[in-house]
């Protein structure tokens, strides 16, 4: 069950009286404040604190437990990954302390002067002396906290809790699996025995995080999917602890039913591609019908248009002809004037405009165009001054001369190659027919030929691009280097090049560069420069030639799929299938007990200490009073509480593993305990809640006065 | 600030009644914030635990030992029992189809299964 965070600000803060102490439950992952004497603690939430900047006005806020993505996203929170205080167990970041403290005491009700009651927190077991002060002096100073209960360890409270339950003996074994250590704690006499605890660096984040990398690893295209929370739930709902790593795993090997059963398997959302149904008749015959409908309209449009325009030019040729007669009727000397009335320059321009308006009449109506005639016709006019020699001629005539010559030789040309397209035209038919005659005598084997001829021009295609891009690459990667490296000048082009260069600067020997003396070694570049520009007509010829012929085994060979453009060779083939719906399952299957395994083997993840069980045994042993009594007593109750503890089927693992390292025959009961989340603070409340309590706490003045050296030394007295 | 991120007062606020020195007054804004907190390790070695007897506990002689069972061997890939070990890649493997499909293995998945089990080769 995902675990949800009570974060409601409480409202009857100032109910309570300066005596009663809050009681704080500070683990790396959960931290619990509250009331003592109450039975659940208020406020819990994450202990972690991102500090994302706002989008918009730019300012870095701090957000505080994990919460809403959704209201998160008007915040930046690339560069502030959520952080905790906690290295290990232990607390080392106290300004992340003081604002998970902050949020803590703001969301019980706080909201006086200072925090005026006497504070319980919980520490880890043996904590350092600074982080100790560090924590003193945060609460004395910032908070302004009269007294602090000091320091217990929180298994210590769970045990104490467990045992007021009866669940546990005075004298036994406190097993605390959290978050990112595993505890083994001998109890005496109700009081824990520090000597003989003993610590393993593993807990429910390295669990977590081997299912999420191994997840990960086998699915790496889900990898979104896969955030921290998620996985934590997973880990939650599904895995297991085995009885046996080995039997169990042999079980899944063979593949038995069994197995089967215990796969569990995740299907994330997904919806199927739509498929495209066939169209019907119907359908195939209303479109063909709108697209009939659709061509007439647009054939109409084009009819309309032309017969628009035709009239427009008749319209022209009358006016023009009207005004060529008015020229013929007007005086010699009344020309200019007349043309100057109609804005015309001369009656050969009013002639040649009319000429182009019944050219262009005549195209429009769809009659052949007599160029050619046309140009005959003014050939002998437009040069007339051609065949004229120079020096009959005006310099105005000779700049006549000059334009019209120029005039004809852009003529000739354009003409020249028309006639040779038209030309090309017919040879391309002529091959066209060619091939056609071929392809109907003998099918089979002009689709072998043209199959082969594919081949053998995709590979030199292939080839030279990946000669190019080799080039190219090495190059690119250089380019810091200062130019090309030595072994790497794969393409010809660029052999040449270096070959050219390198003769050239050595060419006249004799130990003196005598490059350039000569005009003809400047021709050296330009010989190198077309080295490159010939292979590129070479390679788009070759290109050319590949997507003709590709087009045409398009057109006749049904099974010919062109290649696919792969710049590297080791790229995967392109999937073809549609996804299905198992590509978007998660199966969990020895993932479920394995990664829980780890809290009994920390070797599989590399961390090179004892797990679980081995740790009840090397407490056992380091006890400092040795008799046989009390390791069975111990042996008799032993108490599994923390977070971590709560999978399936971990009491009996802990008991088979017991077992294996005691004495034949020893008792051994191993219990859970009621609430392993929750019974930490349940007992550090009970406890503070207690009459004698005040005598276990220390002042501020005491403090000040007695220094570290004595709060290294103070000790806590669980029995009251 | 949006209305709908006020409401939810998922920002922690900057100024405090019940505190007496304020965040921004003990860390001001200029300065670098989190660099001289010592980390863990930093913190054992200052606390000097070779000066005390070594019968008290502490942080450090809590720690448990190396395990006395012989390590169990499993595949990098499906958890199984591997009596195999790859001497390029470095990974266990239980049967050949396993062994096949580590050997088509990109080089970066490689390190990260080595990673899990904290046997990646790492370059600092």
């Amino acid at each position: 069950m995902p675990f949800i965070s009570k974060i409601e600000r409480q409202t009857d803060y100032t109910q309570f009286d300066s005596t009663v102490p809050i009681v704080i439950d500070n683990g790396g992952s959960y931290f619990r404040i509250g009331w003592a004497g109450e039975d659940e603690p208020r406020v819990i939430f994450r202990n972690i604190v991102q500090r994302p900047r706002h989008k918009t006005t730019g300012e870095t806020v701090t957000v505080v437990s994990d919460h809403n993505p959704a209201l998160l996203r008007y915040f930046d929170c690339t560069r502030s990954g959520p952080r905790s205080a906690f290295d290990g167990n232990v607390v080392y970041q106290f300004e992340i302390m003081e604002y998970i403290l902050d949020f803590g005491f703001d969301r019980l009700g706080a909201d006086q002067s200072q925090i005026d009651h006497p504070v319980l927190i919980t520490e880890c077991a043996c904590n350092p002396i600074q982080s100790r002060c560090r924590m003193a002096e945060l609460l004395f100073e910032s908070y302004g906290v009269p007294s602090i209960a000091a320091f217990g360890v929180d298994a210590a409270f769970s045990y104490k809790y467990n045992q007021q339950l009866g669940i546990c003996n005075s004298d036994g074994l406190a097993i605390c699996s959290g978050f990112m250590t595993s505890h083994a704690i001998p109890f005496i006499n109700g009081e824990p025995a520090y000597e003989a605890c003993c610590r393993t660096n593993v807990g429910g984040y390295h669990v977590t995080d081997y299912l999420k990398q191994l997840l990960s690893l086998k699915y790496p295209h889900h990898i979104s999917k896969l955030t921290w929370e998620k996985v934590e739930d997973l880990k939650m709902e599904h895995c297991y602890i085995a009885p046996d790593y080995t039997s169990e795993v042999r079980i899944f090997k063979k593949g038995a039913k069994e197995a089967e059963e215990k796969t569990r398997c995740w299907q994330l959302p997904w919806t199927p591609a739509p498929v495209e149904e066939q169209p019907s008749e119907e359908e195939l015959a209303r479109k063909a019908a709108l697209k009939e409908r659709q061509g007439q309209r647009l054939r109409e449009m084009a009819e309309a248009k032309r017969s628009s325009r035709i009239n427009e030019l008749e319209n022209d040729i009358r006016g023009l002809e009207f005004l060529l007669k008015q020229l013929k009727q007007v005086e010699e000397n009344n020309v200019p004037a007349f043309l100057r009335e109609t804005g015309y320059a001369s009656k050969q321009e009013i002639e040649s405009n009319l000429a182009k308006a019944i050219q262009s009449l005549r195209k429009a109506k769809g009659e052949q165009v007599e160029t050619e005639e046309k140009m005959d016709a003014s050939t002998a006019d437009k040069y007339n001054l051609v065949n004229v020699p120079d020096d009959v001629l005006t310099p105005e005539q000779l700049k006549e001369k000059r334009k019209q010559l120029f005039l004809k030789s852009t003529t000739e040309a354009r003409q020249r190659a028309k006639q040779k397209r038209i030309e090309e035209e017919l040879e391309r038919e002529k091959q066209m027919k060619l091939e056609e005659e071929k392809r109907l005598e003998n099918p089979e084997r002009y689709l072998e030929d043209l199959r082969a001829k594919y081949r053998e021009l995709s590979e030199k295609v292939e080839q030279r691009k990946r000669l190019k891009t080799n080039g190219n690459n090495t190059n690119g990667n250089q380019n810091g280097s200062g130019g090309v490296g030595r072994g790497e000048r794969l393409n010809a082009a660029q052999r040449e090049r270096m070959r050219l260069l390198t003769t050239a600067a050595f060419d006249r020997g004799k130990g003196e560069d005598t490059f350039g003396i000569k005009d003809e070694d400047w021709q050296l570049y330009k010989l190198m420069s077309r080295d490159d520009d010939e292979e590129d007509e070479k390679s788009n010829e070759d290109e050319a030639d590949l997507a003709r012929v590709s087009s045409r085994l398009r057109e006749i060979d049904p099974t010919f799929f062109p290649k696919a453009e792969s710049g590297s060779s080791t790229a995967e083939p392109p999937r073809f299938r549609p996804l299905t719906k198992e590509d978007f399952q998660l199966i969990l299957g020895v993932e479920r007990f394995r990664c829980p395994e780890v809290l009994f083997q920390p070797n599989l993840i590399g961390i090179d200490q004892s797990g679980l069980d081995e740790m009840a045994g090397v407490s056992i042993r380091r006890l400092p009073c040795k008799n046989q009594g009390l390791e069975e007593k111990i042996t008799k109750s032993i108490l599994m509480t923390g977070g971590s503890c709560q999978y399936p089927g971990m009491a009996e693992r802990l008991e088979a593993g017991i077992r294996m390292i005691r004495p034949c025959g020893t008792p051994i009961t191993v219990v859970r305990a009621s609430d392993p989340s929750l019974d930490a603070w349940r007992g550090a409340s009970v406890y503070a809640a207690a009459m004698q309590f005040p005598n276990q706490t220390f002042s501020r003045t005491d403090y000040y006065e007695k220094g570290e050296d004595w709060l290294r030394r103070y000790q806590f007295n669980y029995t009251l | 600030m949006e209305a709908e991120v006020v409401e939810a007062e998922i920002v922690l606020p900057t100024h405090l009644n019940f505190k007496r020195v304020q965040m921004y007054e003990k860390y001001p804004k200029g300065q670098a914030r989190g660099r001289h907190w010592k980390h863990l390790k930093q913190i054992i070695q200052a606390e000097n635990y070779q000066n005390y007897p070594p019968d008290e506990p502490n942080y450090v002689n809590i720690e448990s030992p190396p395990p006395m069972h012989p390590c169990k061997r499993i595949c990098d890939i499906t958890g199984f029992e591997a009596p195999y070990f790859d001497p390029r890649t470095k990974l266990r493997y239980a049967n050949a189809e396993v062994f096949k499909v580590i050997r088509s293995l990109p080089n970066d998945y490689v390190q990260r299964y080595l990673a899990l089990r904290n046997a990646a080769v790492v370059l600092k």
